[in-house]
């Protein structure tokens, strides 16, 4: 496996994809659609009284990313889904075999292509991006983390549209499992953790013991008070049933807008100036939406970070309000994901190489 | 010395519940053209299939330019060009473009793949269709841009499945011409064909196979004769009395067409006797040459 030889593959893939045309229009469409989406983002933003016109940006730009990520989805698989099926049945492959590429050479070749073009896609919606960062509140620090990110989940769809078209002989099915792939890891995960966090339901028995007065002490309680908390304590019990997410939620890492979500840095907490404004608002009877709170991609995060987290950690409010406190998910979801990807690539590399032993049922060399 | 063209001995091959090749041995030597000549099915391509690299035999021995295709497939790859029977090509490329991609593929440098293009859009005619995509080809410039594609690297063992089918007369004696002219430099080459009468001019030596295994390797010059009986075809000016000659003397005969009367016989002796009878007998006797050479007789008698 060479450089040249996967650029020589590569290159030749992006050629044939272009000329096969239709390209314009793929692009053209999925700019305008995305456009869309943002300009009414951006109307439904304007319509919030919010009184927080720095963050504008912060709404829309989670938006868009969310449903760029699910368009994405949807067009990724159809570019790698006929790569290598496609050629076999064209007669292709063989000719490309017995040349001195080797099997890496040509997967990597092909997946390049393919990623490539799905990156073609993400480099189109940049506009957009930009302009979510010129309405505010979107740090270039979350837009480099979330475009790699995306960039990665692509890259991992990709490869498995490739190594399916590389062990399904016919192009129609290995579409359409590229498909049901993209399926399991969007709504399946779903139904999993569903499923599985149903079965962890226990029953518990909560007692709520007294502190004594040293742990008042600690934790800088007026001596005044202490003597009306310690004899106003009970010791109670109450029993109660709960979900345990902590066990199960690893059946949702994988789920790319998770990954997605939680992989987006937490937007920095409200600046003192900030604060002097919601103070004063709130001293005049007026709440209005704080934009950072409605951040879709934020609040996704916190959620699934809660989820994974043990049942007693969640006793801070504070906690599922700044993410902090609580384990990530994405390093998980986002590994695994990359791992299943990278494993796909080494099968299809398997599958490619020759000369062959087993062929797919009914299928010729030449 | 290692065996330098193409050593196969025992190949055997199946595929599921199909024995496709069980048996097959042949060589192909540097410096000539060797024939893979045997009925639809018989193992043909399977067998090439494993020569060039693409399949693992069952059994048998195997050596392309001198390395073993399974553990070398490399470096035979390096030095073995094929083609192989459907085209094979991309579409939305040029020619040009096509050629260049396969020599580079064959690891030449940029440079000398684009002079390599040039000099085989010579060879193949495609010179004034350089620019033009495959896919606008007609299906016999295709066929030739697929043989040249075979020969991007100068490969000292040429193995080509069904090169002929489907091209233009003219076309099929520049394949001849050119494929003679690569032995002569000393390149083992090796064609499947079922174009005999192409063959007899074109191969040094032909191999038959039959429903997977050799039946037969000869010198094209060396075929056996009077293997079987073979057809002639009379033709005279006055039928009803040629049909009455042969009845009379118990010539076995075909239903008479336009084109004339078939019959079977051994040999240039037993065609001589019958020519001096119909004289004799005051048939007018107008001509009677075989049919098909004596590739095709042979084939006929070794293959069923
Ligand atoms: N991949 C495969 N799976 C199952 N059977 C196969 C496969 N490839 C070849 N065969 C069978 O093996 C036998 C030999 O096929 P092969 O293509 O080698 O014949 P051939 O001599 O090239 O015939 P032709 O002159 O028609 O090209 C045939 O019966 C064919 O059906
Ligand atoms: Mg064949």
């Amino acid at each position: 496996m060479t450089p040249q030889g996967i650029r020589v593959v590569a290159r030749q893939e992006f050629t044939i994809r272009i000329r096969a045309g239709r390209w314009r229009w793929l692009l053209s469409i999925w700019f305008v659609l995305l456009l869309l989406v943002t300009a009414l983002l951006k109307l439904s933003v304007d319509n919030i009284d919010t009184g927080d016109a720095q963050n504008k940006g912060v709404v829309v730009y989670g938006g868009l990313t969310l449903l760029m990520l699910g368009l994405a989805l949807l067009v990724v698989p159809s570019l790698g889904a006929q790569s290598v099926n496609g050629d076999r049945e064209r007669g292709t492959l063989a000719t490309l075999q017995v040349t001195r590429l080797t099997a890496g050479d040509i997967a990597l070749g092909k997946f390049v292509a393919a990623w490539g073009t799905s990156l073609a896609f993400l480099a189109v919606t940049l506009p957009l991006v930009g302009y979510c960062m010129f309405l505010g509140g979107v740090p270039l620090l979350r837009v480099l983390a979330v475009t790699a990110v995306l960039a990665l989940l692509l890259g991992t769809v990709a490869a498995f549209a490739l190594c399916l078209s590389s062990l399904l002989a016919r192009t129609t099915t290995s579409g359409v499992l590229s498909y049901l792939v993209v399926f399991a890891l969007t709504i399946g995960t779903l139904v999993l953790f569903g499923l599985g966090a149903a079965l962890t339901r226990e029953n518990y028995t909560e007692v709520t013991t007294c502190p004594t007065e040293q742990q008042l002490i600690e934790q800088g309680v007026p001596e005044a008070d202490r003597p009306n908390i310690l004899q106003g304590c009970t010791v109670s019990s109450f029993a109660s049933s709960r979900t345990r997410t902590d066990r199960v939620w690893w059946l949702l890492a994988p789920n790319p807008f998770v990954v997605l979500a939680d992989a987006a840095p937490q937007l920095p907490p409200e600046t003192a100036a900030e604060k002097k404004v919601r103070l004063a608002d709130e001293a005049r009877g007026i709440s209005r939406i704080n934009l950072r709170q409605a951040d879709p991609l934020g609040a996704l995060g916190r959620t699934v970070r809660r989820l994974r987290s043990k049942p007693n950690a969640d006793g801070l409010i504070l906690s599922v309000l700044t993410g902090r406190g609580h384990k990530p998910v994405w390093p998980w979801g986002l590994g695994f994901d990359v791992a299943l990807g990278a494993g796909a690539l080494w099968v299809t590399a398997r599958r490619l190489r020759t000369p062959s032993r087993v062929l797919p049922r009914g299928q010729r060399v030449a | 010395m290692t065996a330098q063209g193409v050593v196969a001995q025992g190949v055997k091959r199946r595929f599921g519940a199909v024995e496709a090749v069980r048996g097959i041995d042949l060589t192909a030597v540097p410096g000539e053209v060797t024939a893979l000549v045997g009925p639809n099915g018989a193992g043909k391509t399977t067998l090439l299939l494993v020569l060039a690299t693409l399949l693992v035999p069952d059994a048998g021995q195997v050596t392309v330019a001198g390395f073993d295709p399974v553990t070398q497939a490399d470096e035979v790859r390096a030095r073995m060009g094929w083609a192989p029977d459907v085209f094979g090509l991309y579409d939305n490329l040029t020619c040009r473009e096509y050629l260049v991609f396969c020599g580079e593929a064959m690891r030449l440098a940029a440079a000398k793949a684009r002079t390599r293009a040039s000099e085989l859009l010579e060879v193949a005619s495609l010179t004034e269709h350089a620019d033009q995509p495959v896919h606008t080809l007609s299906r016999g410039q295709k066929q030739r841009l697929g043989l040249t594609r075979a020969l991007v690297h100068e490969p000292e063992v040429l193995i080509l499945d069904e090169p002929a089918s489907g091209l233009d007369p003219r076309s099929r004696v520049d394949l001849r011409v050119l494929l003679r002219r690569l032995a002569a430099t000393g390149t083992a080459v090796l064609v499947s064909s079922h174009l005999l009468g192409d063959l007899e001019e074109l191969a040094d030596r032909v191999v038959f196979v039959d429903r997977g295994a050799t039946v037969g390797e000869h010198r094209i010059d060396q075929l056996p004769t009077n293997v079987a009986p073979r057809p002639w075809r009379l033709r005279s000016l006055d039928l009803p009395a040629l049909l009455a000659a042969l009845a009379r003397t118990g010539y076995d005969h075909d239903e008479p067409t336009p084109a004339g009367v078939d019959v079977r016989l051994n040999g240039d002796e037993a065609a001589a006797a019958l020519i001096a009878g119909l004289v004799r007998d005051g048939v007018p006797v107008v001509s009677c040459h075989p049919l098909g050479g004596q590739l095709e007789a042979t084939y006929l008698e070794l293959t069923t």
